[in-house]
């Protein structure tokens, strides 16, 4: 059973789901809930995701049953009718997709029955009651509906193409940059990549999906029943692995994909080089600067698990920063909380992080605090510090309150407009570096 | 002849757990696009109030609206009792609360909020455990000085007693608890939630303020004389989550001017400060949509006389608001001095914004009280408006609605539906565009130059507030590229059909609601 949660940094699956469907290009979700549940969850990744928008046909545009109180004592189905007849009619979209809201699940109305009757007009329902879980459980939801509704069967593979799931728009707030690295650098392999939201894609190429040979899923909590479902319906393998950020996680990320696709060593080898030399030719620009003033820094994390081992890994295992606390939100699973800590014994630090699974803001908090001994007003006191803080914009008080340099990179993001931004692979880990050192001379 | 606005209204809800909703009590009309003439009649008959409308988009919760309210309060964890996506808003927000608390000079604090998280199991088993739960963390770890219940749907369809859970739990805590009930399916109209935080503040938070130490019989004296004057001059000014500190200021300046001493309430407040809420002569509402149930109760309580039918926007609206505080302290003459000298300083700088804008066409939309009074003034100003659109219309703008002297104005009632306002203001063209927060970037798209009808850093209020007026849709039109790149570029998921259409055959005549 799960617990209560202190500024949580999810939303609701319906959440999850309408943020889902609004990186699909042209995608019109028909949300089969209260008057208020569209506009405000689709408000929240307006808001909290770098400012990334309502998108399409997102916050008060998205059409809505607006169930209230008679509707709960007599149903609702009607009104999901009139709004799907009227939608196709009057909103221009690849695919309509029927979504639903905890009163109408609670009462039973039919929803996905009543989006079949649609079909053909390009309709398709996916239960999305909040109550379901939160936003990774939305956005599996929809991907998991569309592997099975929209994507045709192929027989035929393509031995060069894969999938790529796991990194849910909003909720990775650098969702398009980190799709965009990856396509890139999976392209200097020639592998191509299918990826529901990155540039050039739409609903028509999603339909074509079936003929991937491999799916990669880039989050433990995440992509995991999309992937599955790509494996019973359509015959795809899955493999689970980090988000790579910078050169070794990129060069282990390739690797993999490699032994899987069978793709030649050379090819392989000649990519990883000529990408980390391009890495380094950038990241010595830095070099003059970080060593003349001292920026190595203890860092602590505040993110979700999609994040929190391969930023840690990143400025430990590239820029030699000293991971100290590592704070993850998203892991309820003892025993997958097991193997997830066991991760970070991989790391070469000398000091191992302390990792914590908690998503009561304070309580973290209070854990970072008992991490470190305190000053029993000592002269000579070996304080945390320097220390720099990645998380999201709920712990900017935090990093005020230890002086600490502060990067927001989970969700939510509200202190950064984000565009084509992404930290993934050799190129996006160049932008990473350069905004956590920024964030260490801003003031000069 | 203007209609009194809370005529029959009765404010003797308190002993009920919840308020009534809207839909009960005041009731309205929620979908109209016609003409002002038709708008007048059909509401004075009634038919107004029993349209809906076909096609539908999303519109507000109440539940936003009462956390807007209770959780502005100092020192105050909001428990949001539902699953993680209602007011998962808040996540992204906490810079927004400090930069508002911030700027009215309020300690600034890091404030923290919950979420009960309810999930699969908890539809079946109830989730009042986890409940008290939160209810005890949120005591032991911050001891705060109120802890609110706000109840979303699903407690409220599964009949989660959360009335029963603060009872059990009151005597534990220290923290006045508060139960919350804005639970977003039961009301069409979002202004319930107005009713349902203030229902909670009059219940659980108002108490009889604490006595000052034993003094003197001649200090006391002394000191119940300065408090029955301090009493007999004060004002308070009821704030509304869309005021700016610029706002208050103005509003507070105004109040001091006429020699009365301004309170601005119950935003922000500590519960200190609601607990000396009766200690005033006169509670000042700046929207009568947002405050009658407060006002109204505080009234049954207090015996504090109140207005509601005034919002001080622009020139002639500030106006009468003054007028009608002075004429409750008899202090006409003050008024009118002041008055006038604050018009004329004001006309004289608003000079050259009016030139730029004399016969621009205008659009305004956002709440009835406020595009009302807004339209008002910039038809004053020599604009030329076009239309307007309020999110609902009840009796608290009857009589604002009966003054517009333009039977043909195009007016829309919808709250949302982005479709319609673009459908109709695609036909009407207007030069420029001022609505609420969520429209503007359709607006936007539709290349229609736009600015936000408020916000958290801008003065709307007042004389101030009408110069700000003037002055931001002058600049507004200095440059209006970026709506015109987005207009051409990026576009509207809308079809030519809907825009063909017209708005009104979407509204359909007493549909079951």
């Amino acid at each position: 059973m799960s617990d209560f949660i202190e500024r949580s940094k999810f939303s609701c699956a319906l959440g999850g789901a309408l943020s889902t469907i609004a990186a699909i290009p042209k995608a019109v979700p028909i949300v089969h809930a209260s008057g208020g549940c569209a506009a405000a969850l689709s408000g929240t990744y307006n808001l909290s995701a770098g400012y990334r928008g309502v998108g399409y046909c997102g916050g008060n545009m998205i059409p809505t049953s607006n169930i209230s109180q008679s509707n709960i004592v007599f149903g609702g189905e009607d009104k999901l009718v009139g709004q799907i007849e009227s939608t196709i009619k009057y909103l221009k979209g690849d695919i309509y997709i029927v979504v639903t809201g905890c009163q109408t699940e609670m009462i039973g109305d039919d929803s996905v029955g009543i989006a079949d009757r649609y079909r053909d007009q390009n309709v398709i329902g996916v239960n999305t009651p909040g109550f379901l879980g939160n936003t990774l459980r939305g956005y599996d939801a929809i991907l998991s509906a569309l592997v099975k509704e929209i994507v045709e069967k192929k027989d035929e593979k393509d031995s060069r193409t894969i999938n790529l799931l796991g990194i849910v728009p909003g909720h990775d707030v650098f969702y398009r940059g980190n799709i965009a690295y990856l396509t890139e650098l999976l392209g200097k392999i020639g592998v191509r990549a299918n990826t529901f939201f990155g540039d050039g894609e739409s609903v028509e190429k999603i339909k074509g999906y079936g003929d991937a040979s491999l799916s990669i899923v880039l989050s433990e909590t995440a992509g995991q029943i999309t992937a599955k479902t790509f494996e019973k319906v359509h015959g795809i393998p899955y493999v689970t692995t980090e988000l790579p950020i910078g050169p070794k996680a990129s060069e282990r990320f390739l690797r993999l994909v490699a032994e899987k696709l069978n793709i030649e060593k050379d090819i392989v080898d000649k990519v990883i080089e000529e990408e980390t030399k391009y890495f380094y030719s950038y990241l010595e620009r830095i070099v003059d600067v970080a060593s003349d003033l001292d920026f190595q820094r203890y860092v602590v994390t505040f993110t979700d698990s999609y994040y929190a081992y391969p930023l840690v890994d990143f400025v430990s295992e590239e820029l030699g920063w000293i991971p100290h606390f590592v704070s993850i939100n998203d892991l309820q699973d003892k025993t997958k909380q097991e193997t997830y800590t066991k991760k970070f014994e991989n790391i070469s630090s000398r000091t191992k992080p302390q990792v914590i699974y908690e998503d009561k803001v304070g309580l973290a908090k209070k854990k970072l605090r008992a991490s470190w001994p305190y000053n029993n007003n000592q002269k000579y006191y070996d304080s945390l510090g320097p220390l720099f803080i990645i998380g999201s914009v709920v712990e900017r008080d935090l990093a005020n309150d230890y002086g600490a340099g502060f990067l927001t990179v989970a969700f939510p993001v509200s202190n950064r407009a984000v565009l084509n931004k992404g930290y993934a692979g050799f190129r996006g880990a160049l932008t990473l570096v350069e905004d956590l050192l920024s964030n260490l001379v801003a003031a000069r | 002849m203007p209609v009194k606005l809370n005529e029959n209204l009765k404010y003797n809800y308190l002993a009920a757990d919840e308020p009534p909703v809207r839909d009960e009590r005041v009731g309205g009309c929620i979908a109209y696009c016609d003409s002002c003439a038709g708008l007048q009649s059909d509401f004075k008959c009634g038919c107004a109030q029993v349209q809906n409308r076909r096609f539908s988009q999303s519109g507000g919760c109440q539940l936003g609206l009462a956390v807007g309210i209770i959780n502005s309060l100092t020192r105050a964890v909001t428990i949001v009792h539902s699953p993680l996506g209602c007011c998962s808003g808040l996540a992204g927000n906490a810079g927004v609360r400090k930069t508002s608390r911030a700027s009215r000079g309020l300690p600034v604090e890091e404030q923290t909020f919950i979420h009960t998280n309810m999930d699969e199991l908890d539809v079946v088993n109830g989730g009042v455990e986890k409940l008290k739960r939160a209810i005890l963390y949120a005591e032991e770890e911050y001891h705060p000085e109120v802890i609110s219940i706000v109840n979303g749907c699903v407690p409220g369809i599964i009949g989660d007693d959360i009335d029963a859970v603060v009872r059990e739990l009151e005597p534990q805590v220290s923290a006045r608890l508060v139960p919350i009930h804005c639970e977003g399916f039961k009301s069409r109209f979002v202004s319930s939630g107005y009713d349902a935080a203030n229902h909670g503040i009059l219940k659980y938070l108002i108490r009889d303020p604490k006595e000052y130490p034993q003094l003197t019989e001649e200090a006391q004296i002394k000191y119940d004389f300065a408090k029955k004057y301090r009493t007999s001059r004060t004002v308070n000014i009821f704030n509304v989550g869309s005021n700016s500190n610029g706002d208050e200021v103005e509003l507070s300046r105004l109040v001091s001017a006429l020699g009365l001493i301004p309170r601005v309430v119950p935003l922000n407040a500590t519960v200190d400060d609601l607990d000396h809420l009766g200690e005033a002569a006169l509670n000042v509402s700046i929207c009568a949509t947002h405050d009658d149930y407060l006002l109204g109760h505080l009234k049954e309580r207090y015996g504090t006389e109140y207005l509601l039918d005034v919002l001080p926007i622009g020139i002639n609206c500030t106006n009468t608001w003054i007028r009608k505080i002075a004429a409750h302290f008899h202090l006409e003459a003050e008024a009118e001095r002041l008055i006038e000298q604050e018009n004329q300083e004001l006309n004289e700088a608003i000079a050259p914004f009016v030139e730029e804008l004399k016969g621009k066409k205008i659009f305004v939309g956002g709440g009835e009280t406020r595009i009302l009074t807004t339209a008002d003034f910039y038809k004053r100003i020599g604009m030329e408006l076009v239309g307007i659109k309020a999110h609902n219309l009840d009796r608290f703008v009857e009589n604002l609605l009966n003054d517009i002297d333009d039977p043909g104005l195009t007016v829309e009632v919808a709250a949302g539906q982005p479709a319609e306002e673009l459908n109709t203001l695609n036909r009407l063209r207007p030069d420029i565009y001022i609505g609420h927060v969520g429209a503007n970037g359709w607006v936007t798209k539709l290349g229609i130059p736009n600015i936000p009808l408020f916000g958290a850093s801008i003065n709307y209020m007042g004389y101030s507030g009408a110069f700000e007026l003037a002055r931001r849709a002058a600049r507004a039109l200095k440059n209006t590229n970026f709506s015109k790149n987005i207009g051409k570029h990026v576009g509207h998921p809308l079809t030519d059909t809907w825009m063909n259409l017209d708005p009104n055959d979407n509204i359909v005549q007493g549909d079951r609601f």
